[in-house]
Parts: structure tokens; C-alpha cells; sequence
């Protein structure tokens, strides 16, 4: 239990992974489903970001006589970096992709595109144009 | 060696830079698009076929690149190996003959100047698979699968219609998820040894510590380039996103991107966690069921489809089996066949799918009914399918034949029986399957309104590419010795 609190950080990460999961899959919304998954890679990051952290710790520059000893790890916030960069992207592709399927179908809702697809594949199967 | 230093990041380098290049190029000579393109594939698969002559099977065989200068540990390395140059090769070589194929096809499918937006994402698309490949940094590797995602996201949609954006949301619901789970791994993985250097990770795994978090970060890892590889039960995208995709892309899709995801495990089990850790003799046990499970899952489904494109994604699910499951038999000989078999699979399937699109482009044909003598108005796209589909069944004197064999052999080695009755009712069911459609194609008179009148043979440039493919198979197969032994010794290396 003590190590559980003073990982508290770790508990976060891990119940912030489960809330985006959640609602990646149980959302129908799938503008909720895209915040799900911002939710989930902000949870990896939050996770990353703890693990260099120390209490009191100083930015690790050299020179000016600073002890390696009392420096943050400063490879998961170059990491979260470059995690920040592509989270991004995947979102603009998503919410392009959303703008889209919102043209295409006027709904946002995964169940009822989930019926057109079965009423798009009924009849013909190869109707549905070519590509 | 000497400049042979600079090739690994100039084969990556080359594509990548020119993809940017596209958008600029297009508002100045749109045509020139293609041309570049292809130029730039080209001159990525003459450097990687140059470095066969000095990248060996053997300990020191390997190149190592070291970006910016820093040494690695510390800053990221580019390692070609034997296995990974091999891999490197097969991506190569396909993307080109892909490209070539999609100058007809895609200057109809996207006309008046949308087409710099596929030749920008289809190299994207290459450089990425050949980064992911040949990486040796864990994190560099999750950033390449992350552009590979995009890309192929991105391409699935490139035509806009309704069908593919959906099918393309789709592979997004499942492909993001999949890679943040492969982040999270990273994550656990750094925090239980300080290093994302593969050839370091494996010398600090090997001494044990913190074996609950490794195990942890291996089942990651392996669910999340399971989606990406479309392992059995985390398949369900890949069928909507490969048949609906433009053909071309079905091919790279079906033929190239889950196939590096494969190799990608291969590269985990081996190179970073190493064969003999506990959590991968465990982890591996486990995906060999779920890889024989999708062989057979893949081989049943492709026999009832009437999709055309549908039958070969599904045909792609059972030969991704194949390839996982000889990766979790782990020995000599398994190995060899699932790195052979990444370059068969490739070949076949990327033959198969071209064939497709030659169909798509001529006539609308996509219903497997629609096939029924397509032999006496496209003869040579219909011979060179049944040649690919010798080597998907795995009939001698094909590529498919020697990978088998090899596959075979190691389960049998292995003492793994059942592995092996598994293979062989999956060349049944792919035999099922594929000589269904060549019957159709040749021996069965079309029904009345099919294939009357209208145009024949596809363009040149589209027949072409379909059949250096099916050759390819037939070559790679007759004269498999070229590579076979080294690539059996690099597979004890690796192990």
C-alpha cells in the first residue's frame, strides 16, 4: 500500500489509460472516441514524464558545477517530445478523416455507420464502386 | 567499406526527402510526379541491393550508422544486418514495382492534380517501412511506425469515397490504440532498464531484473504490432482496409505493411528480449496458437468470399499466421522460413492484388463470379495469377515451396507435429481457395454480358509489374539457393 502511494503518479497514468480505453471502445460518438485516445497517449505520457521526475531535481544543464546526481532525466521529456508531435498527427488525420465520413454519411455515430456498411455490402458487394 | 557507411540513412533518407517534395513539385510540373518518384524507389533499391556486398551473415556483418554522430547508446542507430537487409530488399523492391503499376491506375482514380497527394504519401509510406526495418533504436522505430500508420491511413482514403474513409476510420479505431499500447511498452521497457539502444536492451535484459515489467512490456508490444500485423483475433480491419483500398496499395498494404509489423516481432523476440528470456519463451508459446488458429481462421474464410480483393486480404490473415507461427517455433529452420516466406508472401500477394486492380481498371470486375473466363480476354494477367497462386499453395518449384519447407521442417525439428499438420491443411485450404478462381479464370465459359466486347490486356506498364511478381516467385523458388543459406545463417545469429 505504501508503495502505491508513493507511486501515486503511476496509479494516475494507469486509471487515465483505462478512461480512455473505455471510451475508445464503448463511445458511439467518434468524436469521443478520438478524445479517448487523446486521453490514453496524454495517460503514456504522464506515465513517461514521472519516471524521470525527482523531487527538487534542477534542469539538467552542465556547467556551473551542478551534481549529474541531482538533475531530472531529461531522455522521457525529449521522448514525450516527439510522442506530443505525433499524438498531434494522428489527431489532425482522425479528425480529417471525420470531416469526411461526416460529409459522406451525416452522422457521427459508429453504430448507425456500422448499418450502412451492412446495407452498402447487402445488395451488391461489388456495387459499391470501384477502387 | 568506405561510402558503403553512408547507405543505410541515404536508402531512408532518399524516399523520405522526396515525399516532401511531392506538394512543391506538383505546383510547377504535375507530371513529373511519377517520374521522381520512381527515381527516387530506384535509386533507395540499387543502394540496398549494392550493400549485399558487404553486409555478411556472420557477427561483425553488420552496418551501423550512427545519426548526427552520436554514438549509440546515446543517440540513434541505424543497424542493417543480414535479416534486415533481406527485409530492406523485399520493401524496396515491391514499393517500386507497386509505384510503377500505379502511374495508370491512380492518374484515373485521382485526376486533375490530386495525384502528387498519393506519390507524397506512398513514399512516405516506403520510407518509413525501410526506417521501421532498419532502426536499431526502440523509439526511433515507434516514431517510423507511427509515420507507416498515418500514411497507410491516409492512403486507404486517398480516393475520398464513402466506402474507404469508412474503411480507413476503421484501421484508425484499431491501429492507435495499438500504437500507444507499443509506446506504453517503450515506456515500461525504459523504465526497467534506462535504455532504448536495442543491442544495449539485450545485454540489460539478459541479466533478469525487473521481470514482471518486461513481461509486461513484451505482451504490449506483441498486442500492439499484432493489430498492425493483423494477427487472428486483432484482424477485423484488415479486410475492409485492403479490398477497398486503391489496388496498388491493397498490394503495398497486404504485401509489405504487415509484414514488417511481423518482423518487427521478430526483431522484439530476438534482438531485444532475446530468445532464451523467460518472458519470450512464454510470450511465444501463446502467439503460436493464435498464429495456427489464424492460418486456419484466414485459409477457412477466403474459401466463402465472393469479393475478389475480399479473398486475398483474408488469404493475407492465414499467411500472416504463417509467418508468426514460425517466429514462435524459434528454431534454425522455422526461422528461415518465416524470413523466406516474408519475401514469398510479398510476392504472391502483392502479384495477386495487382491482378485485381488490372481487373478493377479494365472492366469494374471485382465478384470472383465475374472471373469466369477472364483467361480469354486477359490471358496474360490470368497466367501470371495462377503462377502466384502455385507459389501461395506452395507447389514446387515456387518460392512458396521453399519457404514451406523450411517451415515445415522446423516444426517438425522442433517437435512441434501439430505445427506442421497446420501448415500443411493451410497449403489445403489456400488450394481450395486459390484454384477455385484459376478454374474459374480458364477452364469455366463466362456468363452471358461478362467479358463481351469493352477493352482486353491491360496497359503494359500495369502487366508489367504483375508479372515480374509472378516470376519473382518462380525464380526466387527454382533459385532459392542465392540466399537460402546465408539467410539460415544469419537465423542463428539471430537466435
Amino acid at each position: 500500500m505504501d508503495r502505491l502511494l508513493d507511486n501515486y503518479h503511476y496509479a494516475a497514468a494507469a486509471i487515465l489509460f483505462c478512461i480512455g480505453l473505455y471510451s475508445v471502445i464503448v463511445r458511439p460518438n467518434i468524436i469521443k472516441k478520438i478524445i479517448g485516445l487523446n486521453i490514453m497517449e496524454t495517460s503514456v505520457f504522464l506515465l513517461l514524464v514521472s519516471m524521470g521526475w525527482k523531487d527538487g531535481g534542477i534542469a539538467p544543464i552542465h556547467g556551473g558545477g551542478a551534481e549529474a546526481a541531482a538533475m531530472v532525466n531529461p531522455i522521457p521529456q525529449a521522448l514525450i517530445l516527439t510522442g506530443i508531435v505525433v499524438a498531434v498527427s494522428t489527431t489532425a488525420v482522425a479528425l480529417s478523416l471525420v470531416i469526411l465520413l461526416y460529409r459522406q454519411y451525416g452522422t457521427l455515430d459508429v453504430d448507425r455507420l456500422m448499418k450502412e456498411e451492412e446495407s452498402e455490402s447487402a445488395p451488391a458487394g461489388a456495387g459499391s464502386g470501384e477502387g | 567499406m568506405g561510402a558503403y557507411r553512408h547507405f543505410p540513412i541515404l536508402i531512408i533518407a532518399v524516399p523520405l526527402v522526396t515525399a516532401v517534395l511531392m506538394p512543391a513539385l506538383s505546383y510547377r510540373r504535375e507530371r513529373l510526379c511519377m517520374p521522381v518518384a520512381a527515381a527516387a524507389l530506384s535509386l533507395s533499391t540499387m543502394l540496398t541491393f549494392l550493400l549485399y556486398r558487404v553486409v555478411r551473415p556472420a557477427a561483425d556483418g553488420y552496418l551501423s550508422y550512427h545519426l548526427g554522430g552520436w554514438d549509440p547508446p546515446w543517440g540513434i542507430e541505424i543497424k542493417v544486418d543480414f535479416a534486415g537487409l533481406f527485409m530492406l530488399s523485399v520493401i524496396c523492391s515491391i514499393s517500386l514495382l507497386c509505384l510503377l503499376y500505379s502511374r495508370d491506375y491512380i492518374g484515373r482514380e485521382l485526376e486533375g492534380g490530386r495525384a502528387f497527394a498519393y506519390y507524397s504519401l506512398f513514399l512516405l509510406l516506403s520510407a518509413s517501412m525501410l526506417g521501421f526495418t532498419a532502426t536499431g533504436d526502440i523509439f526511433n522505430m515507434f516514431v517510423f511506425m507511427e509515420i507507416l500508420a498515418l500514411s497507410s491511413y491516409a492512403l486507404v482514403a486517398v480516393t475520398g469515397r464513402r466506402n474507404a474513409v469508412r474503411a480507413a476510420f476503421k484501421y484508425l479505431l484499431m491501429g492507435a490504440p495499438s500504437s500507444i499500447m507499443v509506446l506504453l511498452a517503450i515506456a515500461l521497457l525504459y523504465s526497467a532498464t534506462g535504455s532504448l539502444n536495442m543491442a544495449q536492451l539485450k545485454e540489460l535484459l539478459a541479466e533478469g531484473a525487473y521481470s514482471r515489467v518486461v513481461f509486461a512490456s513484451l505482451v504490449l508490444m506483441v498486442m500492439g504490432f499484432g493489430v498492425k500485423a493483423a494477427l487472428f483475433p486483432l484482424h477485423s480491419w484488415l479486410p475492409d482496409a485492403h479490398s477497398i483500398a486503391p489496388s496498388p496499395i491493397s498490394a503495398m498494404l497486404s504485401g509489405l505493411v504487415v509484414e514488417v509489423a511481423a518482423f518487427a516481432l521478430l526483431r522484439l523476440f530476438l534482438s531485444v528480449y532475446g530468445s532464451g528470456s523467460g518472458a519470450v519463451s512464454g510470450t511465444s508459446e501463446a502467439l503460436g496458437v493464435i498464429a495456427a488458429a489464424g492460418v486456419l481462421f484466414g485459409g477457412f474464410m477466403a474459401i466463402f468470399q465472393k469479393d475478389f480483393k475480399m479473398m486475398i486480404a483474408y488469404s493475407t490473415i492465414s499467411h500472416i499466421g504463417y509467418i508468426v507461427l514460425g517466429i514462435s517455433i524459434m528454431n534454425e529452420q522455422a526461422l528461415t522460413g518465416a524470413l523466406y516466406h516474408l519475401l514469398d508472401h510479398g510476392l504472391a500477394k502483392g502479384c495477386f492484388f495487382l491482378c485485381a486492380g488490372a481487373f478493377i481498371y479494365q472492366r469494374g470486375y471485382r465478384r470472383i463470379d465475374e472471373l469466369k473466363g477472364a483467361a480469354r480476354r486477359m490471358p496474360m494477367t490470368c497466367t501470371a495469377f495462377a503462377l502466384a497462386a502455385l507459389s501461395v499453395i506452395g507447389i514446387p518449384p515456387t518460392a512458396g515451396f521453399i519457404s514451406k519447407w523450411y517451415l515445415i521442417w522446423g516444426s517438425v525439428a522442433g517437435g512441434k507435429y501439430l505445427y506442421a499438420a497446420v501448415y500443411l491443411i493451410g497449403s489445403i485450404l489456400a488450394a481450395a481457395y486459390c484454384l477455385r478462381v484459376v478454374y474459374y479464370m480458364f477452364f469455366v465459359a463466362p456468363p452471358p454480358g461478362v467479358w463481351e466486347g469493352g477493352p482486353g490486356e491491360a496497359p503494359p506498364l500495369m502487366v508489367v509489374p504483375v508479372w515480374v511478381l509472378s516470376l519473382a516467385t518462380l525464380v526466387m523458388g527454382a533459385a532459392s539457393f542465392v540466399v537460402i543459406n546465408r539467410l539460415q545463417e544469419a537465423a542463428r545469429l539471430l537466435l
